[in-house]
C-alpha cells in the first residue's frame, strides 16, 4: 500500500504542476457554467430548463469528470511511452500498486473538481437570486462518486490501449458524445423518440440523471435509484476492465 | 558468489534471435561492459537480468537468485538506469529520489538521509530543487543513475548511460561511474569503444546476440590480434561475419 501511495503522491504532483490540467479540468467547465447561465438568463424561463442552475451545475460536474478521464488516459499513456514505467517494473512495485497509484489521485482530483464546480454554481445561484440547496449539492457530489470512477476507468483503459497521441483524441470523442448523449447541454428527456433511446443506451445519460435527481433531493426509483445503480455497475466494469488491461499490458511488456 | 551468471540465456522474438545462448559470469565489485553495435542484444540481456523480459530458454541469476522464478528476491538487489532518462519530469531532483526511496519502503528519516547522501555524492546540490524536465541531458542522466542507486543495489545496470551526451557531460558521467567502481557491481552497455576501454574491468563484445569475445582489454586485443579496442572490435566483427 505504501508503494501505491508513493506513486499516488507522484501522480498528484505531476498533475497539479501541469497548467493544462487547470485549464481543462477546472477552467473550461467553469466557463461553461457561466456561459450557460448567461444563456439561461437571456431566454424565457420555460424554454430550456436544462440551463437552470440547479440542472446545469450537476451536468457541468459530469462534464468536468470527462476531462479527468482525458487526463487519466494522458497520464498512463505518457508514462507507457517512455521508460519511466520500465524503471518501476524493475522495482518491487506490482501492477496493483501502479493501478491504484493512477486511480487514487484522479479520484481525489475529481472530488475537488466537483466541490469547486458546486461552490462556483452556488455563488452564481446567489447572484441570480435562486440559491442552490446545500444539501442538494452535497447529495449530488456523493452521487457523482460512481461516475468519477467510471470515467477514470475509461481513462485507464484508453491509456493502456492507445499511445499518448491517440488516447487524448479518442477521449475528445467520448467527451463530445458523452456531453451530448448525457443530456448535459439539452434536455434528453424532452426530445423523446429515437434520440432518447440512444441516450438511454449510454451510461452518460444515467450519470447526469442521477446527479440532477440528487441535486433536487428526489430519490425515487426511476429518477435516482435505477440510474445510480447503472452508473455503479458501469464504474465497477470500467475500473475492472482498466485494471485488468493494465495488468495484462504489464505482463506483455515483461514477456 | 557471482554477482551475475547466465547459462545458455536465449531470447527470441518470432523469427529474430536477440540473445543467443549467452554464458556469462560477472564477479562481485566488477565493472563489466557489454559492447556492441545497435541491435547486438545488449539491452535485451540487461532486460532479462532485471526481470523486465522473460528468457525463451536458459537461466539468469543475479546474486544467486533466479531472474525468472525468484523475481521478488532479485528486484530489491538491483538498480537500473534505462537507456532513456526515466525520470518523473515535473518532480524535482529531490522529489524523484524521495519517490524512489518510498517505493523501496524506506521510512521518512531514511528517505531524507539517502536522498541527501546521493545529492551530495553526485554533486547535485545546485539542481536539487529544479524540476527534472528543466535539467540538461547530463543532469538527467545523473539523476537517472542516482535513482538507480537509491536502494543501495548490489548490482547496478547502466544501459547506454552516455548516449547522446556531449563530450563534457560524458566525461563527467565517466568520473561518476568510476567513483562507483568497487562499491557495487556494474553492468554497463555501450557502443562507444572509448567508454568501454576507459571504464571496464572486463568487456564482452556482443555480435548478433552472441558473445564474440570476452576478457580484459589486453585479452581481447590478443584474441583479435589487433591493438586498441576499436581495431580489436572491427577484427572480431569481421571474423564473425565470415563465419
Amino acid at each position: 500500500m505504501n508503494r501505491a501511495l508513493a506513486f499516488t503522491s507522484r501522480n498528484i504532483k505531476e498533475l497539479l504542476r501541469d497548467p493544462l490540467g487547470y485549464i481543462f479540468c477546472l477552467g473550461f467547465p467553469l466557463i461553461m457554467l457561466v456561459i450557460m447561465t448567461l444563456v439561461d438568463q437571456s431566454i424565457p424561463k420555460e424554454a430550456v430548463t436544462v440551463f437552470h442552475i440547479e440542472n446545469l451545475a450537476p451536468g457541468v460536474a459530469v462534464f468536468g469528470q470527462m476531462f479527468v478521464m482525458l487526463f487519466t488516459a494522458l497520464n498512463v499513456s505518457t508514462d507507457r511511452s517512455g521508460t519511466f514505467l520500465m524503471r518501476l517494473y524493475a522495482t518491487p512495485m506490482t501492477a496493483a500498486d501502479l493501478t491504484a497509484g493512477y486511480i487514487i489521485p484522479m479520484f481525489i482530483i475529481s472530488v475537488i473538481q466537483a466541490a469547486i464546480t458546486f461552490a462556483a454554481a452556488f455563488v452564481i445561484s446567489v447572484i441570480i437570486g435562486s440559491a442552490l440547496s446545500i444539501g442538494g449539492m452535497l447529495m449530488s457530489m456523493l452521487a457523482l462518486i460512481p461516475s468519477a470512477l467510471m470515467f477514470i476507468g475509461f481513462g485507464l483503459l484508453f491509456g493502456v490501449l492507445f499511445n499518448e497521441k491517440s488516447a487524448p483524441g479518442l477521449c475528445s470523442i467520448i467527451i463530445s458524445l458523452g456531453s451530448f448523449f448525457g443530456g448535459i447541454w439539452f434536455d434528453a428527456q424532452r426530445t423523446g423518440g429515437v434520440m432518447l433511446k440512444i441516450c438511454k443506451c449510454t451510461p452518460f445519460y444515467y450519470c447526469t440523471k442521477a446527479a440532477r435527481s440528487a441535486m433536487a433531493l428526489k430519490f425515487d426509483g426511476n429518477g435516482f435509484v435505477m440510474p445510480i445503480l447503472i452508473v455503479v455497475l458501469c464504474a465497477v466494469l470500467m475500473i475492472t476492465l482498466g485494471s485488468f488491461s493494465f495488468s495484462k499490458k504489464m505482463r506483455a511488456d515483461l514477456g | 558468489m557471482l554477482a551475475v551468471k547466465t547459462v545458455g540465456l536465449t531470447k527470441r522474438y518470432k523469427d529474430l534471435t536477440a540473445v543467443d545462448s549467452l554464458d556469462l559470469e560477472v564477479e562481485q565489485g566488477e565493472l563489466f561492459s557489454l559492447l556492441g553495435v545497435n541491435g547486438a542484444g545488449k539491452t535485451t540481456t540487461v532486460r532479462m537480468l532485471c526481470c523486465l523480459a522473460k528468457a525463451t530458454s536458459g537461466e539468469a541469476y543475479v546474486m544467486g537468485k533466479n531472474c525468472d522464478s525468484d523475481k521478488a528476491a532479485v528486484k530489491p538487489v538491483i538498480g537500473i538506469s534505462p537507456q532513456d532518462t526515466a525520470v518523473a519530469p515535473r518532480l524535482t531532483v529531490r522529489e524523484n529520489l524521495m519517490f524512489m526511496c518510498r517505493i523501496y519502503g524506506f521510512d521518512k528519516q531514511k528517505c531524507e538521509q539517502r536522498t541527501g547522501e546521493l545529492i551530495g555524492a553526485l554533486g547535485m546540490q545546485k539542481v536539487a530543487d529544479s524540476r527534472a524536465k528543466t535539467l540538461s541531458g547530463g543532469w538527467k542522466r545523473k539523476l537517472s543513475i542516482a535513482m538507480a542507486l537509491i536502494s543501495e543495489p548490489q548490482v547496478l545496470f547502466l544501459d547506454e548511460p552516455t548516449l547522446g551526451l556531449d563530450v563534457l557531460a560524458r566525461r563527467e558521467l565517466w568520473r561518476l561511474i568510476e567513483s562507483l567502481k568497487g562499491k557495487t557491481t556494474i553492468i554497463l552497455t555501450t557502443h562507444y569503444m572509448e567508454e568501454a576501454q576507459q571504464l571496464s574491468d572486463r568487456i564482452a563484445i556482443m555480435i548478433e546476440g552472441r558473445i564474440a569475445a570476452i576478457g580484459t582489454l589486453s585479452e581481447i586485443e590478443q584474441q583479435a590480434g589487433a591493438e586498441g579496442l576499436e581495431n580489436a572490435f572491427v577484427a572480431i566483427a569481421e571474423r564473425s561475419a565470415q563465419q
